[in-house]
């Protein structure tokens, strides 16, 4: 009850903004903010919201509640969703134990200086400046029945070899294609972060008498961690999010069935249905839990 | 398919963002549906929106426009997009700022969108040209309340076909060919010459839908097929097995590479004299015409043969195309005239003119200036009491492409699996949502 007011307390604040301050900043966080929202926010809140729901894309008051119907069809009901699941799931396995490993080991190589580095610099980078979708342009040209390889082995359309309707090759063709262009990219990556690894440490290891392996395993690999971190989620973000290739080969049937095309397939169109926007909520789970466990515990390690 | 990525591309940064743009997409489509405008009263200029940009169609297409400009002095701008591409946008193109009137197929995919009111209701002018079209036309182009929202461009029969000169060559009399015994006979001899009996593709997803269609209907009936793709009878039911069953009988004949190759590299095995015989549209005819005469002379088409005599050869696919008129389109009036038009004989002649080989719905087309090809598939046609669309035209949309299309493409890499497969089919029919 009294009315006798606390001695003024000294200003918290260390900076004072002018007023043009505050709307320069304003403008400059407002924008991006709002603009965040809107275009990546709102939609995935929305696509979440309609994967629970009956739609055809058609009048937004035709939406129906639907509970968890889309995901119990596409669990159940809808083998292709688990064909494409064992689709993605090489590709991760392929990408984490080849393709990125061999993109470190080339890193590490170009990194020694051997003969010509620049060069294989260049060629191994190349790929990556091409879109998937030009990458795809490009092997399918190669590879279809009337393309370059089956003229070579001098076989007519009809006895073609098929690389990419065959279960035998066509997974591997589009791993290796994937590849191709994926290894360059954890090239580049790592050979920067190598480029900041203190020369003196490996000098260190080497009057230590450590082998070049020792030295890679024990040194300079822990000595990467950031770059390790990034290479790792990047490995698993390209492997489930694969679709333009995939797309520029097959369109969107199911000849190679992979989430981010059934995603596409059951949202655009006359058949559209919010049983793309659920798929879409499993390939945003699928590939966020893992990071985000990962990244926590590594944070946690940081921590200690 | 290349041409169709551009438009589409994801965004590489944010997992989710490309499936959340599609979603914005919708959504911000359906917005603007509320304000599209109502419907302007003169004729004035008019968009003509066409589904394709291969060559002979937009040959066709841009005469009919350029004829109808000429006559009404009325401008037309021509926007084309690849048909795949086209087909995946419609339900955003329809609910935004659509052409006056666009080019599309009869059936149940024109009445989805009639149901939904995204087509402006054309009875009148069905009322003016109506008589220019045998009554099958107008059922195909009549929505479920029964009125017309849809005006026919031209049809197309599915058939067996293949080159003369090469029946000729292995001793093979086409027109001996009646009923399966004779077709796998046929196959046999093609066999022992070393060459491809059944030009075999389903890459695309869709091709071999074509076939399926017609030995169910062959083996089945017209209405057990009709009743089957519209959930009234079962996938499991013994009598789709037996299509199977025969369709496994083709497989020996076939290439093995059904799953590398579309509708054109079937085209192309046919040009090149590598394959006998070819199940498809005979839209295709227009292709032969292009590379050579002697190539269109040289081709010809059978229905396919007979299996149970209790159904002989009486049912065919034969989609129908043709033009509609979007609601949500700033010139209704004017969309409506130009389609009026176009099924007008007088614009079919203008399309006619063109050369390029066509076989119109209208009656006005004298059949008599038929080339020997139209005049096959003509015979081919009449040969049927019974005409479908397409599978992905007679059920629903969401069935059709995402389910049929890969259920097939899974048999073909694995022809033993058929049971496990029409369970499938049969459990993701029954999980459908309800139609809206």
């Amino acid at each position: 009850m009294t009315t006798e007011t606390t001695a003024p307390s000294t200003p918290r604040r260390r900076r004072f903004f002018s007023k043009s301050d505050k709307i320069t900043l304003g403008f400059f966080i407002g924008v991006p903010t709002f603009l965040h929202v809107a275009l990546v926010w709102f939609p995935a809140l929305a696509t979440m919201y309609l994967s629970f729901t009956y739609w055809t894309g058609i009048d937004i008051s035709k939406i129906q509640w639907a509970g968890l119907a889309n995901y119990e069809n596409i669990f159940f009901n809808t083998p292709i969703f688990w064909d494409a699941m064992r689709v993605n799931t090489v590709w991760l396995l392929w990408f984490f134990f080849i393709a990125t490993p061999l993109g470190i080991l080339l890193a590490y190589q170009i990194d020694r200086e051997i003969r010509g580095h620049k060069f294989y610099q260049s060629a191994y980078y190349l790929p990556v400046v091409l879109s998937l979708a030009v990458t795809g342009i490009i092997w399918n040209f190669l590879l279809r029945p009337d393309g370059f390889v089956n003229g070579l082995l001098g076989l007519p359309t009809s006895q073609a070899i098929s690389f990419f309707g065959d279960d035998r090759y066509n997974i591997w063709v589009i791993m290796i294609m994937a590849s191709w262009r994926h290894i360059g990219y954890i090239m580049l990556l790592y050979l920067a972060g190598l480029k900041a690894v203190d020369a003196a440490l490996r000098e260190a290891a080497t009057i230590d008498g450590a082998t070049e392996w020792q030295t890679f395993r024990k040194v300079v690999f822990p000595a990467m961690r950031p770059v390790n971190i990034i290479v790792l989620v990047i490995t698993i973000i390209e492997s489930l999010r694969a679709f333009d290739m995939v797309y520029i080969i097959y369109g969107s049937s199911g000849g190679l069935p992979i989430l981010g095309v059934l995603v596409f397939n059951n949202i655009a169109g006359e058949g559209a249905s919010m049983k793309g926007a659920a798929y879409a909520v499993i390939l945003f789970l699928l590939t966020i839990v893992p990071i985000i466990a990962y990244l926590r515990q590594q944070f946690r390690e940081d921590v200690k | 398919m290349l041409n169709n990525i551009s438009n589409r591309e994801m965004d590489r940064r944010l997992i989710l963002k490309g499936a959340a743009a599609g979603g914005l997409g919708i959504a911000g489509a359906t917005m603007l549906a509320g304000c599209a405008p109502g419907d302007a009263a003169s004729a004035g200029p008019v968009a003509f929106g066409a589904r394709t940009v291969d060559e002979n169609p937009t040959k066709q297409l841009q005469a009919l426009v350029a004829a109808y400009t000429a006559k009404t002095g009325n401008e037309v701008t021509y926007n084309a997009t690849e048909s795949n591409a086209f087909q995946n946008n419609l339900s955003q193109y329809l609910q935004g700022t659509p052409d006056d009137c666009f080019q599309w197929m009869a059936g149940f995919r024109m009445q989805f969108f009639a149901a939904q009111g995204l087509l402006v209701d054309v009875s009148d002018v069905w009322s003016e040209i109506g008589s220019q079209y045998n009554e099958s036309y107008k059922i195909a182009s009549t929505g479920l309340d029964g009125k017309q929202y849809f005006v026919p461009q031209s049809w197309y029969p599915w058939g067996l076909h293949f080159r003369k000169s090469m029946m000729a060559e292995v001793g093979l009399n086409p027109d001996d060919i009646y009923n399966w015994d004779d077709f796998m006979g046929a196959l046999e001899e093609l066999k022992a010459k070393g060459l491809i009996g059944f030009i075999g593709v389903d890459k695309g997803g869709w091709e071999a839908m074509g076939t399926f269609d017609i030995l169910n209907a062959r083996i089945n009936g017209y209405q057990f097929h009709v009743d089957l793709l519209a959930g009234r009878e079962k996938w499991t039911d013994d009598r789709v097995k037996e299509v199977f069953r025969h369709w496994e009988m083709l497989l020996p004949y076939m290439n093995t590479n059904v799953l590398d190759l579309e509708w054109d590299g079937g085209r192309d095995m046919l040009l090149a004299r590598q394959g006998g015989f070819f199940m498809m549209g005979s839209w295709f005819g227009a292709d032969f015409k292009s590379v050579s005469d002697a190539d269109y002379e040289d081709l010809w088409v059978i229905p396919f043969p007979e299996i149970n005599p209790d159904h002989a050869r009486d049912t065919i696919d034969a989609p129908i195309d043709g033009f509609c008129v979007a609601a949500n389109g700033a010139n209704n009036a004017g969309g409506k005239d130009l389609i009026k038009f176009a099924g007008d004989m007088e614009g079919v002649q203008a399309m006619l003119d063109t050369g390029v080989p066509m076989t119109s719905a209208n009656n006005g087309q004298d059949t008599s200036t038929y080339d020997a090809f139209q005049t096959q598939q003509l015979a081919v046609m009449n040969e049927a009491k019974y005409i479908t669309q397409f599978l992905d035209r007679d059920t629903r949309p969401d069935f059709a492409g995402p389910v049929v299309g890969p259920a097939l493409q899974g048999w073909f890499k694995d022809p033993s699996s058929t049971n496990a497969m029409l369970e499938s089919l049969q459990s993701q029919w029954d999980a459908l949502p309800p139609l809206a």
